[in-house]
């Protein structure tokens, strides 16, 4: 449904996005990456609103920058929180309701409205929203006119957990529909309930790109320095070792270490049972580099 | 043009300090009618009296105020994304733009000044001040619109335009007179009185076509501009 072939786009001396291709059919398929690493303008290209500086991006085999048609089956929800807060929600969707020129636009934006949990009938503006409202009429006026391919910017930012849930879950549906449904996210746990095919992306490039639990093995294969707070940290270190699940240890102070482990998963499951039999009490695990960039750095070498 | 993007840009034309400024400019163009019929030469200083605030002051500021703001608000706070992504030509997103500042800026302008010229009591003055400063509002508005979409500081550089071209370059010869919009209604002005002013001897026709042209270049420019500008 969606083709990305070489595309790449850069900004003045910036590369946002550098010889990317992929092929993405209906499902949910995840964006991962962290911040700035060409996610959004990936998605703004998909979607018309910005032009590949080389390369080309089709959409059920159209160019959305040119062809307005193909726009009638794109729903996006952009990452940005600016909406037309003049509007009351049921306006605002109404609004992209008839631009896709629905039979029904007032009657479709209810339906889409209810479907984010939202009310049609509250007739506040949109400046009064909170930012999970926010987000969730964003998805409703990329989904009123039923599209076949939507793509969805950071959607759940903002949202609480349960709305996460039930956000994740429409994916879900809508992407059994046999709707094309991409979501990028910068967050790796949220990426995981997406589903399992995923685009990772890092400094522009397309760093991975298959099932999320590959990925993750592969991302759990790199090594981790991990730090651990506990009141016995040399018999804990002892127990991990025999166990096989770290590769080195330095002790910190008299209830701390840092530990090495080249298989972060193994070490997951092994370090509360060798905690329980040495009689330690964990106070902290904290994963030393962890964070997304890391990962993808790490991703990007391979 | 598509009515739905002109009624939603509508709604935003008029805020209330908008409406404050556009009552007060009335206000002074009413006073000044007052002040020009109770000169000695009456039919000349209403006639320059029209010109200098309902062309050069009134229809530019009103225009460039609503004008830059109609899709140059969108950009700026970038919501702009929410008409672009939709199955309907950047042409019909314009033209509603257009429409939409050309509802509001012409009706006042012209209901105030042809009020204004009414009380100056110059007959002659009535039916040309209706047409120049609807010819005028229609030129400027296609200028302004264009300048929102394609500048972030549109005001800025509208306000610029205003002071350094329209109404300081123009003074420099007949060459940049006729690149001046304010140019051509004024000499509207002149044909209904006979009275002489600086910068209006364009000839009838092209005071009529001219600013209409503009009007229309600026609304193609901004139709060409929503098909290539990239949205953010």
């Amino acid at each position: 449904m969606v083709q990305a072939a070489g595309v790449s786009k850069w900004f003045g001396d910036l590369v946002a996005v550098s010889d990317v291709s992929f092929s993405i059919g209906a499902g949910v398929t995840a964006l991962l990456g962290p911040n700035g690493a060409g996610k959004s303008t990936m998605l703004r290209m998909m979607c018309g609103l910005a032009k590949p500086s080389n390369g080309s991006v089709t959409v059920l085999g159209k160019e959305p920058r040119s062809d307005v048609a193909v726009l009638g089956r794109i729903g996006m929800a952009p990452q940005q929180e600016s909406l037309l807060d003049h509007l009351s929600g049921q306006e605002f969707v109404e609004l992209a309701a008839n631009l896709h020129h629905l039979q029904r636009p007032a009657e479709s934006a209810r339906q889409a409205i209810q479907t984010v949990e939202l009310d049609p009938d509250d007739p506040r503006r949109l400046s009064t929203y909170s930012k999970g409202m926010r987000q969730r009429i964003k998805l409703a006026q990329a989904i009123v006119h039923d599209p076949l391919v939507i793509a969805l910017d950071e959607p759940l930012t903002g949202l609480d957990p349960r709305q996460r849930r039930e956000m994740i879950s429409l994916f879900h549906r809508l992407g059994s529909e046999g709707k094309c449904v991409i979501v990028s996210s910068h967050v790796l746990d949220e990426v995981e309930r997406f589903g399992s095919r995923v685009l990772v992306m890092a400094q522009g490039r397309l760093a991975a790109e298959g099932d999320f639990r590959e990925i993750r093995n592969l991302m759990d294969d790199r090594p981790l320095r991990i730090s651990i707070r506990t009141d016995q940290p040399r018999e804990l270190a002892i127990a991990l070792l025999d166990r096989g699940v770290i590769s080195g240890c330095r002790l910190e102070g008299t209830d701390g270490m840092v530990v090495d482990t080249n298989d972060a998963a193994a070490f997951r499951r092994a370090v509360a049972p060798a905690a329980r039999d040495q009689d330690a009490s964990l106070r902290e695990l904290r994963p030393l580099d962890d964070d997304l960039e890391s990962v993808f750095r790490y991703l990007v070498t391979q | 043009m598509n009515l739905a993007v002109y009624r939603v840009i509508l709604r935003t034309q008029l805020s209330p300090a908008r409406l404050l400024v556009l009552a007060g400019l009335s206000v002074v163009a009413i006073l000044l009618a007052f002040t020009a019929r109770a000169s000695d030469d009456t039919v000349e200083v209403a006639t320059r009296t029209i010109a200098n605030f309902g062309i050069n002051i009134f229809a530019a500021f009103i225009a460039l105020a609503l004008g830059s703001a109609a899709l140059g608000n969108l950009v700026e706070d970038r919501t702009l994304v929410y008409l672009w992504l939709r199955p309907v030509s950047r042409h019909s997103i314009a033209t509603a733009a257009m429409a939409a500042v050309v509802t509001v800026v012409l009706p006042i302008l012209v209901v105030v000044m042809t009020v204004a010229a009414v009380i100056t009591g110059v007959g002659e003055l009535v039916a040309a001040t209706a047409v120049a400063t609807a010819l005028a509002a229609f030129a400027y508005s296609g200028i302004f619109v264009a300048l929102g979409l394609r500048f972030k500081r549109s005001l800025l550089i509208g306000l610029g335009y205003i002071a350094i071209w329209e109404l300081l370059m123009s003074r420099l010869g007949d060459w940049f007179a006729r690149l001046s919009i304010r140019s051509y209604p004024m000499s509207i002005l002149s044909d209904a009185t006979d009275v002489s002013m600086r910068l209006a001897d364009r000839s009838t026709l092209a005071s009529y076509i001219v600013p209409l042209a503009v009007g229309l270049a600026g609304l193609l420019y901004t139709s060409w501009s929503l098909t290539r500008t990239e949205i953010d």
